[in-house]
């Protein structure tokens, strides 16, 4: 459905996209992961086509330089902060909507599908930022294209809106659109994504299933066990000789990094040693900590 | 180019500019100046016998001087820049436009939301005269009309090339201001310079003077409203014993229409071959 090809944009003498290549297929939905400055935005610039670069991106086999328009036409985008023009949410609707050949019933049905009826005779100067970004949402699903890109499309959204907006574009990916988006948050890449792209100075780093992006950058997963008071040296002990770095958090917490495979080990270990454990809490590795990684020149 | 995509630009942009306080302001003033203007021509005119449109004209000439190259190449100036500043533009470009289409629909839209004002003041001021009974000189007066909405296109189309050419709104507004002076001010001081220090003829002074879109305006006005050649000076009269006075002024008109096409055209393909956002 979407295929980047040997993407190269330069602006100047600075390669913002540097020779990136992957594909999303149909009913696909992927995710574009990177610290700011990665070159995604640059990217879905180019898939949409506002830059022109080297190499080659089609969709569904249109070539968005040469087929511009048609190439759009299968696109809904959602920006990070969306800006529209000083008139009345309906009215942008209306004028995008007629842009892109749709009804007045498809209208009220896409302004009911996002909750926006309350807000819709509004000037889009007076919509707080989450009524903006569903008016952009609104706009983007108006024409019913197979392809979404949205662009960090949750950063202006409560928990409550962020909730309901990741469900909606999940029912939608499972209706069959195709999603490529970019985010910050590893929830909403984990609950979305079929796959994550990474970038880092305009290079695709790496591509992997999202569950196990934190595993294949080699980032451990934190382990909180609690023991008996009595007992919590002879598990440091244990722990230790068996090659786990355990730390002594308090009286009766051991903290330790194990890889995702590794989690059950040391509750095997301690057990094999009868030693009684009360209590366990694992913390996955946080996007802080991968995003940390993906800047940083482990890869 | 989908000619729907285009209406639909050109009917935001008219809205927008009719919701623009400024172009409100605008158009107000120079509907009043206008009118300000035939009532002291006609209160010349009781003393000097002196009646009609052409009077009323000549007056508005130095109006729309002042005028509309100011607005036209302002409100150009900012038309691409501010959107592009603002994101407007990426968005828009973003759903299934083509870049020609904007183009076209943004700059018709401004148009004819500047050539409104421009007929608003000329129109008022018309049916003034029309109602006291003044028919002398209307078609000089239509003819002026036509010349200034001429020279709005022109200015308008500098306008776009500059909006095209620039990331900053502040920075193309800065840009069509100095034009602006350049235009009426400088323009016309550097051709007195130029001719001074280079000693140049006559000749190359008119060819000078059809390289400033506002000059070929003012002679061109001028030639119409007056029947006398000395009204033009020096330049004027070259022009006239050189061309003859229909010559001149098709010469003038022709130098007019290319001051549109060739602007629109380079700010088209500029905006069009161009991907800044």
């Amino acid at each position: 459905m979407i295929t980047v090809r040997e993407v190269t944009k330069r602006f100047k003498d600075i390669k913002a996209v540097d020779c990136v290549s992957f594909n999303v297929k149909k009913g696909e939905a992927v995710a574009l992961l990177g610290a700011n400055g990665a070159g995604k935005s640059t990217l879905i610039k180019c898939i949409l086509g506002l830059l022109s670069f080297e190499g080659e991106i089609t969709l569904n086999g249109l070539n968005v330089e040469k087929s511009s328009k048609e190439a759009k036409s299968l696109i809904g985008y959602v920006p990070q902060e969306p800006v529209f023009y000083d008139m009345r949410a309906l009215d942008i609707l209306e004028f995008f909507g007629a842009i892109r050949g749709v009804d007045m019933g498809r209208i009220e049905e896409i302004v009911n599908l996002v909750g926006l009826r309350e807000h819709i005779l509004k000037q889009s100067s007076a919509l707080s930022g989450g009524m903006k970004q569903r008016l952009s949402f609104a706009i983007a699903l108006i024409s019913n294209p197979p392809i979404l890109v949205l662009d960090e499309p949750t950063s202006n959204l409560d928990a409550y809106a962020r909730a309901e907006f990741l469900k909606l574009i999940r029912e939608l990916k499972l209706q069959g659109k195709t999603v490529l988006f970019s985010s910050h948050r590893l929830d909403e890449v984990e609950f979305l994504a079929d796959r994550v792209v990474v970038m880092k100075s305009g290079k695709v780093v790496m591509e992997s299933k999202p569950n196990v992006l934190a595993e294949t950058l080699g980032l451990k997963v934190r382990m909180y066990i609690k023991v008996p008071t009595p007992w919590i040296e002879t598990a440091t002990d244990i722990l230790k000789r068996e090659g786990f770095g355990a730390v002594t958090l308090n009286e009766n917490t051991l903290l330790l990094e194990v890889t995702s495979r590794e989690k059950t080990i040391p509750l095997k270990k301690l057990l094999f040693a009868e030693i009684p454990v009360e209590d366990l809490s694992i913390e996955e590795p946080s996007m802080e900590r991968i995003m940390q990684e993906v800047q940083g020149d482990g890869i | 180019m989908e000619f729907k995509n285009v209406l639909l630009i050109m009917q935001k942009e008219v809205r927008e500019a009719l919701k623009n306080r400024w172009f409100i302001i605008y158009t107000v003033c120079f509907s009043i100046l206008a009118l300000l203007l035939l009532f002291f021509s006609y209160s010349r005119e009781e003393i000097l016998g002196v009646s009609g449109f052409g009077r009323t004209a000549a007056s508005l000439i130095n109006l729309v001087l002042l005028f509309v190259p100011l607005v036209s190449l302002v409100t150009g100036a900012i038309s691409i820049s501010n959107e592009r500043e603002n994101g407007t533009l990426f968005y828009l470009l973003s759903h299934p436009v083509e870049r020609s289409e904007v183009f076209t629909g943004k700059f018709l839209g401004l148009l004819v939301s500047i050539w409104v004002s421009i007929c608003l003041g000329f129109g008022l001021s018309g049916i003034v005269v029309g109602i006291k009974g003044g028919s002398l000189g209307a078609s000089k007066y239509l003819l002026t009309t036509l010349l200034s909405l001429l020279l709005a296109v022109s200015l308008l189309s500098i306008g776009f090339i500059v909006s095209v050419l620039s990331k900053k709104a502040a920075k193309s507004i800065g840009i069509s201001v100095f034009l602006w002076l350049f235009f009426l001010v400088f323009s016309d001081l550097g051709i007195m310079g130029t001719t001074i220090v280079m000693d140049l003829g006559i000749k190359p002074v008119f060819v000078l003077a059809l390289l400033n879109p506002t000059e070929v305006f003012k002679i061109a006005a001028v030639l119409n409203m007056s029947p006398r050649f000395e009204v033009l000076g020096p330049v004027g009269v070259y022009a006239l014993r050189s061309f003859g006075r229909d010559g001149t002024f098709y010469l003038l008109f022709s130098a007019m229409i290319l001051w549109t096409v060739i602007p629109i055209v380079i700010g088209f393909l500029a905006f069009t071959l161009l991907k800044k956002e």
